[in-house]
């Protein structure tokens, strides 16, 4: 090609136009840099041209494209230094540009050049700039010597300017294009890390995330409560890699005090980031196990970036992320991204992990509050730290007016009350004392059993056995009461046995008969006694059977009065008064069982004697049946009382009266189960009325 | 304490007078020849023992009346506490039988006037009951009791037993014998 003896600069400028019309086109780096050293170059008339640009530390330049020279010679150009003597450093360093006519020029103005021989012709290295900052150049290598009159010089400079325009709007494009990948895919994460509590499965989901637009690998391991690694995700776009990941981890479990990688992000809390694994780190790692060597070589890996999940000065786990076949090195960008994103997945697991306490201590409070056993948590020096509603019940103390204080202060009993109570160590099973507990003049029985842990603090659990109590001495004075009732016809019959067979005895008829008929009505009041106890518990067991005919009382109240004057002392007046009453459907054997204890009830209860009357009567659809007497009467208190099952009168009330306390029981329940009920009115020392009332046929 | 309930040593005797005793319970001495025994228990002429029973139950106090009529004692009845506390003091028993749990007065109400009174304190109660509690026991044994027996018991040994204790009370033993009262493997 021959060049033209002067400069067209207006040719020149229209074929700048077109090529600024192209680099206006051109969107991505790699457009623009297309439309510079295709199209520009040629429009500039050079046959080779290529851009360098100032590296991130500022210090190197790196080549980022070239076109027309010989690739064996730039491959020794990739990076190259700013402060080295050679045309585009210069031009770096200055922001001028450099025109070079000829390579002898070239040669003699930076001799270190000159090893490249004397090929080649003029040469032009363009400064880019945009609003004054330098960031990179563009060399122009021509295919003559050319003298670079100043409208050429011009139109290169106006060139270069176009150029540093596109390509610094297409890298910052480029940029924000990458930026808002980030944020994209950070915006996905945060997502998908507010997602769910379950932080396991979320963070397995983050790792599938990062691959392949992040990462090639991407691994989670968290830290287990014993300082153990556990990995919890490996993420591969390719699954098969995956399986082989974990056969590998298992096969190569990871050393928790490894000097490098996850074990020591894990250990120390703090981010690794290699943009490159040097070959020695590898070789380092790998050691003499070549079989590890050839799969790490075939993953090809190139970059990692290892950074901590860290929240409230703990280290929870690590992320990692590797390149090797498919994706570019990692950039300062992505191991900002990186950090950013553990940050994020730090704080989402801290998160859930307090959402799971507060939970747990919420459900924990729940509980705590509606239990129906106190619970009271003591300090080393025996202040209330907790309180339950119900200890509040059982103590008749707030909370408000328990936590803070000394328990003493807050129960006064409180010594005594635990002074009987083992503390057993957590997880032994609790030994539990009954104590009473008397507050606003009423006795409680309290079941006390207490836990000591973590250095002297204290757990009582209270709970009101009052009622079991009650019902537990109920039963033992059932049992006293029980023998007692037996152990007096047994004397008799035992006594009368051992009497008769007396040989140095001669006892007369009479008083043989005397003893006999002893044995007999004994025994028959024991086998009573013993068919209450029965019957009792038949009762309970809702075992008891009814055969109900039509049956007259008149009828039955007649011969009960009849059977009760037999044995009946003198001074009982027993009378039956009936005018007409209904016929009933009814048990006729239980509800005669009901009237013999009711009339016996009343000739004990009248130990004075006096008048007691059977009266049956019509009652409005019923009929009914008092058994009246003139005895001692039952005070107002017990009145009800006295037909639960094993309740006696007091016998300090009732002048020693015994009985088995089970009689009137035994009535009601019998009388409720023939559909009737079984009533008293009575004023002490004046009398007791039982009325028994069954709905008529 | 010795286990009341075994046969003791049995006496020649016969039940003369024993039945108009019965009917006769507040009278001071038993008619009819007292010759059953009393002579080897050293009586002579101080005259037979005489136990007043006091028991609601009449079974019982027909147990003791026959058997103790046998060893030669004249029996004194009451039915209830009340009456009980009229026939000690009116006649001043050489001991008494008192059941606890009577109509009325119970047998500690009893026990614990007659320990109050003068003219009975010195009376040996012996509690016969049908309560078997160890409190009961030590009820009996603070009310001054010198003997406690618990229902079912030989009616046969009743004499033998009433008789030893009152000739221990004699020698003083009294205090012994309450202190015996919960001793241990006693019922």
């Amino acid at each position: 090609m021959s060049a033209p003896a002067t400069y067209d600069a207006a040719d020149g400028a229209r074929r700048l136009q077109r090529v600024a019309e192209l680099l206006a086109e051109a969107v991505t780096p790699q457009q623009v840099l297309d439309a510079i050293l295709n199209d520009g170059v040629r429009a500039a008339e050079a046959h080779a041209g290529a851009i360098g640009v100032l590296g991130e530390d500022g210090k190197t330049i790196e080549l980022l494209a070239q076109r027309g020279y010989d690739p064996q010679v730039m491959s020794g150009w990739v990076t190259f230094p700013l402060d080295a003597e050679l045309p585009m450093s210069e031009v770096l360093r200055t922001g001028e540009p450099v025109f070079i006519a000829s390579i002898a020029e070239r040669n003699r103005l930076y001799p270190t050049l000159s090893h490249l021989g004397q090929e080649g012709h003029a040469l032009a290295v363009l400064p880019l700039a945009v609003e004054g900052a330098v960031f990179g150049g563009l060399s122009l290598s021509f295919d003559r010597d050319l003298e670079f009159e100043p409208e050429r010089r011009a139109l290169k400079m106006a060139f270069a300017r176009q150029a540093a325009q596109a390509l610094a709007r297409s890298r910052l494009y480029a940029a924000e294009q990458a930026q808002r990948k980030r944020m994209t895919f950070l915006a996905e994460a945060s997502e998908l890390l507010a997602s769910s509590l379950d932080y396991n499965r979320t963070l397995a989901r983050l790792a599938q995330l990062c691959v392949p637009g992040l990462a090639d690998w991407c691994a989670i391991d968290m830290l287990g409560p014993d300082g153990e690694i556990e990995r919890l995700a490996v993420a591969h776009e390719d699954p098969e890699k995956v399986r082989w990941a974990y056969e590998l981890q298992e096969r190569y479990p990871p050393d928790p005090d490894a000097p490098r990688g996850v074990a020591n992000v894990l250990r120390t809390g703090v981010a690794e980031f290699l943009p490159t694994i040097p070959q020695e780190l590898l070789d380092e790692a790998l050691g003499d196990d070549e079989e590890l060597r050839q799969i790490v070589e075939e993953l090809g890996l190139t970059s990692s970036i290892a950074v901590p999940l860290n929240a409230r000065g703990h280290t929870l786990g690590a992320l990692s992320l590797v390149t090797a076949d498919t994706h570019p090195p990692f950039t300062q960008a992505d191991f900002e991204l990186a950090l950013e994103l553990a940050r994020r997945a730090a704080v989402a697991v801290e998160n859930a992990r307090l959402y799971r306490e507060a939970q747990r201590g919420a459900n924990a409070a729940q509980a705590l509050a509606y239990v129906a056993d106190g619970v009271v948590l003591l300090d080393p020096e025996g202040v209330v730290r907790y309180w339950n509603p119900a200890a509040e019940a059982i103590a008749g103390v707030s909370e408000e007016d328990a936590i803070g204080r000394p328990v003493a202060e807050v129960v006064p009993a409180w010594a005594t009350l635990t002074s009987h109570v083992p503390l057993v160590a957590p997880g032994s099973p609790a030994r539990p004392v009954t104590v009473p507990l008397v507050h606003a003049g009423q006795e409680r029985w309290i079941s006390v059993s207490g836990v000591e842990f973590a250095r002297g603090r204290r757990v009582y659990a209270l709970q009101d056995v009052t009622e079991e109590h009650a019902l537990e001495k109920a039963r033992s004075d059932f049992v006293a009461t029980a023998s007692h009732e037996l152990r007096t016809p047994l004397a008799a019959v035992y006594g009368a046995v051992r009497t008769l067979r007396r040989e140095d005895l001669d006892l007369s008829e009479d008083e043989r008969g005397q003893f006999l008929e002893m044995i007999e009505s004994e025994a028959t009041r024991l086998a009573r006694i013993v068919d209450q106890i029965l019957l009792a518990g038949q009762l309970d067991a809702d075992a008891v059977e009814l055969e109900v005919t039509e049956c007259d009382p008149v009828e039955i109240a007649t011969r009960v009065l009849e059977s009760a004057r037999t044995h009946a002392p003198a001074t009982v007046d027993l009378r039956l008064d009936a005018d007409g009453a209904p016929r009933i459907s009814c048990d006729e054997h239980k509800l005669r069982q009901v009237l013999v204890n009711l009339v016996d009830n009343a000739v004990k209860y009248s130990p004075g004697g006096g008048l007691i009357e059977l009266r049956v009567h019509n009652g409005d659809a019923t009929c009914v049946i008092e058994v009246v007497d003139e005895g001692l009467g039952i005070p107002p208190a017990e009145r009800e009382r006295i037909f639960e099952k094993f309740y006696r009168l007091d016998p300090q009330q009732t002048h020693g009266v015994g009985g088995s306390g089970l009689g009137l029981y035994i009535c009601r329940e019998l009388v409720e189960r023939m559909e009737g009920q079984l009533s008293v009115e009575s004023e002490p020392g004046k009398g007791s009325r039982f009325r028994v009332e069954l709905p008529a046929r | 304490m010795s286990n009341p309930i075994r046969s003791a040593p049995l006496r020649r005797s016969r039940t003369v007078g024993g039945r108009r005793l019965w009917h006769c319970e507040a009278r001071a001495s038993a008619p009819g020849p007292s010759s059953r025994g009393h002579a080897s228990r050293g009586l002579g002429a101080a005259g037979a023992r005489r136990v007043l029973v006091a028991d609601d139950e009449r079974a019982i106090r027909l147990l003791c009346r026959v058997n103790l009529s046998a060893s030669g004692m004249d029996v004194l009845e009451a039915e209830n506490g009340q009456n009980a506390l009229e026939v000690a003091k009116r006649e001043r028993p050489d001991l008494v039988l008192l059941d606890v749990m009577m109509p009325d007065v119970d047998g500690w109400a009893v026990a614990r006037e007659l320990g109050e009174d003068e003219r009975t304190r010195e009376i040996p109660i012996v509690f016969l009951t049908a309560r078997a509690d160890s409190a009961d026991k030590r009820m009996g044994q603070q009310l001054g009791g010198v003997g406690y027996l618990v229902k079912p018991f030989d009616p046969v040994a009743i004499g033998d037993f009433v008789e030893g204790v009152i000739e221990r009370v004699e020698r003083g033993e009294r205090e012994q014998l309450t202190r015996g009262i919960t001793a241990s493997g006693d019922r």
